[in-house]
């Protein structure tokens, strides 16, 4: 089942560790808070299958929760 | 480490992390009398619980620095002045009395200071627990999220959950002294230095993968099986006789009960004037908990703030002492 993943910024911690450990799926903001690199943090394009490990070690070394993982993608916040 | 929780200390500082350790060292310069109060039973904050392995390029001095061997110097420095050191307690009250000397209870017990630096970061540190019906229960018991005496397992049947550099090192340690190790690990792949995961792959530790917990067994006494499940597999059960269980799924951090102290709290940060007093006198803040217009979150300013939380915080102790100190190359000349 494919996986989609953002990060919550209002509990992100930027400690850094979500991007230590799944560099490709995550980055840092200007402010040095975590994003999901995929799709500008919209949780909105499935993780590649082959990363899909990589998100779930993430998700579980987030020291705040901050990395929501959902089978479904995110409701959209950016207008089409 | 002394035990003196009724004595009362010149500063407390609440959070053992890289600023509280320099606020430890800098009061300690000052000649005040310092207890180091951190949640985790080991000092050093995120750097020692969630990047120890990771170079930091952003410290004055050095061109690169590995976060445990900064939290090493710092320690080394702190240790200048030998502070009192409470570690595994975390603050859940703290009230100024009416001789304004303030009270602290922790988990532990009662603590007594004249000021407090709160040099928390992101607040308290807890391990990330076990979700499963009922595994509270077992806290008291058989189901450990640190490893703090290894001798407590000795010949025992020991299964341990995780997969990180933590559960890996463990799961290492505990292979010569128990009477059998078991690791199980959600995915196949460990995340851990390479060097220990050959480590355990050439031991004899019993490995289990793709598998994770799925139930436990057991009476008052504590937890007699655990059934694990595969990760890909949901059928595919196998239930492990055990002495204890080891839980090393990382760590959570949060304000928690700092949040009812009366402090000033904007976005979970702790606001601070250019004293880094907070708006409870006697109380201070320094580091990635407190803010104020133009805060930037960094070690490098955390130290710069430590400095000024301890001399003002010195002159509220003793309102003749001078708020701008001595120079170090005097002071230790």
């Amino acid at each position: 089942m494919a996986k989609y993943t953002m990060v919550d910024k209002d509990t992100c911690i930027a400690c850094g560790a979500c991007g230590a450990t799944a560099p490709e799926l995550f980055g840092y903001d200007d402010e040095g808070l975590a994003e999901a690199l995929l799709d500008n943090n919209q949780g909105t394009e499935a993780v590649e299958e082959d990363l899909e490990e990589d998100l779930l070690d993430a998700e579980e070394g987030c020291p705040t929760e901050s990395i929501k993982v959902s089978d479904e993608p995110f409701p959209s916040t950016v207008e089409a | 480490m002394e035990d003196a929780q009724s004595q009362t200390y010149d500063i407390t500082i609440i959070g053992g992390g890289p600023v509280g350790l320099f606020t430890a060292f800098y009061a300690g310069m000052r000649q005040l009398s310092v207890k180091i109060i951190e949640s985790l039973p080991h000092l050093g904050g995120q750097l020692s619980a969630l990047y120890p392995e990771k170079y930091i390029y952003d410290i004055a001095g050095f061109p690169k620095v590995k976060a445990q061997d900064l939290v090493d110097q710092l320690l080394e420095q702190a240790n200048y002045f030998n502070p009192a050191v409470s570690l595994g307690e975390q603050v859940e009250t703290l009230v100024k009395q009416e001789d304004d000397i303030i009270k602290m209870t922790t988990n532990e017990g009662a603590h007594y200071t004249r000021t407090v630096i709160l040099t928390a970061g992101n607040g308290a540190f807890s391990p990330r627990k076990l979700k499963l019906d009922d595994a509270e229960k077992y806290e008291g018991t058989n189901l450990h999220y640190f490893v703090d005496d290894l001798s407590k397992f000795k010949d025992k049947n020991v299964l341990l959950f995780g997969g990180g550099d933590s559960a890996v090192d463990w799961a290492l340690m505990l292979e010569p002294i128990a009477d059998k190790v078991t690791i199980a690990h959600r995915r196949d792949k460990f995340r851990a230095h390479e060097h220990s995961v050959e480590q355990l792959f050439n031991s004899s530790i019993n490995i289990k993968t793709p598998y994770t917990p799925e139930r436990l067994i057991g009476d008052e006494d504590g937890i007699q099986q655990a059934v694990i499940q595969h990760s890909k597999n949901e059928s595919e059960k196998l239930t492990l006789d055990v002495d204890d269980v080891i839980v090393n799924f990382g760590f959570l951090s949060s304000l928690g009960p700092m949040k009812e102290w009366g402090l000033d709290i904007r976005k979970n940060s702790i606001v601070v004037n250019s004293k880094m007093e907070t708006n409870i006198p006697g109380v201070y803040a320094a580091g990635d908990i407190c803010t104020y217009d133009g805060k930037v979150k960094l070690i490098a300013t955390g130290f710069g703030e430590a400095p000024t939380a301890v001399n003002n915080a010195k002159s509220y102790i003793d309102p003749k002492a001078k708020v701008q100190p001595l120079h170090s190359t005097s002071i230790f000349a």
